[in-house]
């Protein structure tokens, strides 16, 4: 396959390229998903029959934190291609376990955040509001879940092959997902929590 | 050492914690539902162009326009789907 040096190694290539391109196309569907969850949820939001409302649950301490901790994840992913596109493996995989470690911290508050909902007597089957609300941070959650192992996955292949066009090319398409997911993040905290507690 | 911290990602990340701390203020401050929701509509879209231009790479290769074409086009199918069903289903228009 004709290699272009002209590029940085994940686009090397004509494969590698519509690889990106195609992630995008996907990324733009992914918009659509949770455009109609927060259809949804700003539709049910008020429906709480006699259960909490989210004045009542939100708290502002841990959402702060896994705000902080997943735009500084998506930060070290950012600084992770960078390092791969100078070169630098080493630096690289660090920048990447770091992102996978913030990832992991995140889905631990938030599945801390979900056990006290329950306690609080907000489950899946309380209102509507609090469906669509766990079903929303759920379909979130899930993401980030499988993320964690997709990353991990192309980090083993990085340690095993090396940096090459194509481990180079799915590391930079495992970026654009997890920068989405921040993305994803930032509108959840602004429209659902920080409304929320307004 | 230094060439592994670009200027231009620590830029993005120290704006995006500056964003994040904007956005905060409806939490901390006495403001009205309207104020409230212009200052979150603000900070949020911001943020997301910021992640897009300087984290996602989105414009720097040739397909750029296909590209950022296919986001906003997304985009503006959501808020049409999010805004369109608000209309009928909250603000009985």
């Amino acid at each position: 396959m004709k290699i272009d040096h002209s590029l940085p190694l994940e686009y090397s290539t004509k494969q590698n390229g519509l690889n990106i391109f195609g992630f995008w196309v996907f990324l733009a569907a992914e918009i659509m998903l949770f455009a109609t969850l927060f259809t949804s949820y700003f539709t049910l939001e008020h429906r709480v029959g006699g259960g909490p409302s989210g004045t009542e649950i939100f708290e502002i301490t841990p959402v702060l934190m896994e705000t902080l901790i997943l735009l500084t994840s998506s930060f070290t992913i950012g600084l992770g291609v960078h390092a791969m596109r100078i070169g630098n493996k080493k630096a690289m995989t660090a920048f990447f376990v770091i992102t996978l470690l913030l990832g992991l911290g995140f889905l631990g508050l938030e599945i801390d955040e979900f056990i006290t909902y329950i306690h609080e007597g907000a489950t899946l089957q309380t209102s509507a509001f609090t469906a669509i609300l766990m079903l929303t941070l759920g379909t979130h959650g899930a993401h980030v879940t499988f993320g964690l192992f997709w990353g991990s996955a192309i980090l083993m292949q990085l340690k095993k092959r090396g940096l090459t066009k194509e481990t180079a090319n799915k590391s930079f398409i495992f970026s654009l997902y997890w920068h989405f997911l921040d993305v994803v993040w930032i509108f959840i905290f602004s429209f659902i929590y920080l409304k929320g507690m307004m | 050492m230094s060439e592994l911290f670009p200027r231009k990602q620590i830029m993005g990340f120290v704006f995006s914690l500056v964003l994040t701390a904007a956005a905060l203020a409806v939490y901390f401050l006495d403001l009205t539902f309207a104020q409230g929701i212009t200052v979150l509509l603000i900070t949020a879209f911001v943020q997301a162009l910021l992640q897009l231009v300087v984290f996602m790479h989105a414009g720097e290769t040739e397909d750029k326009w296909i590209i950022y074409g296919k986001v906003y086009f997304m985009i503006g199918i959501a808020l049409v789907t999010i805004f369109g069903t608000l209309l009928i289903f909250l603000w009985d228009m």
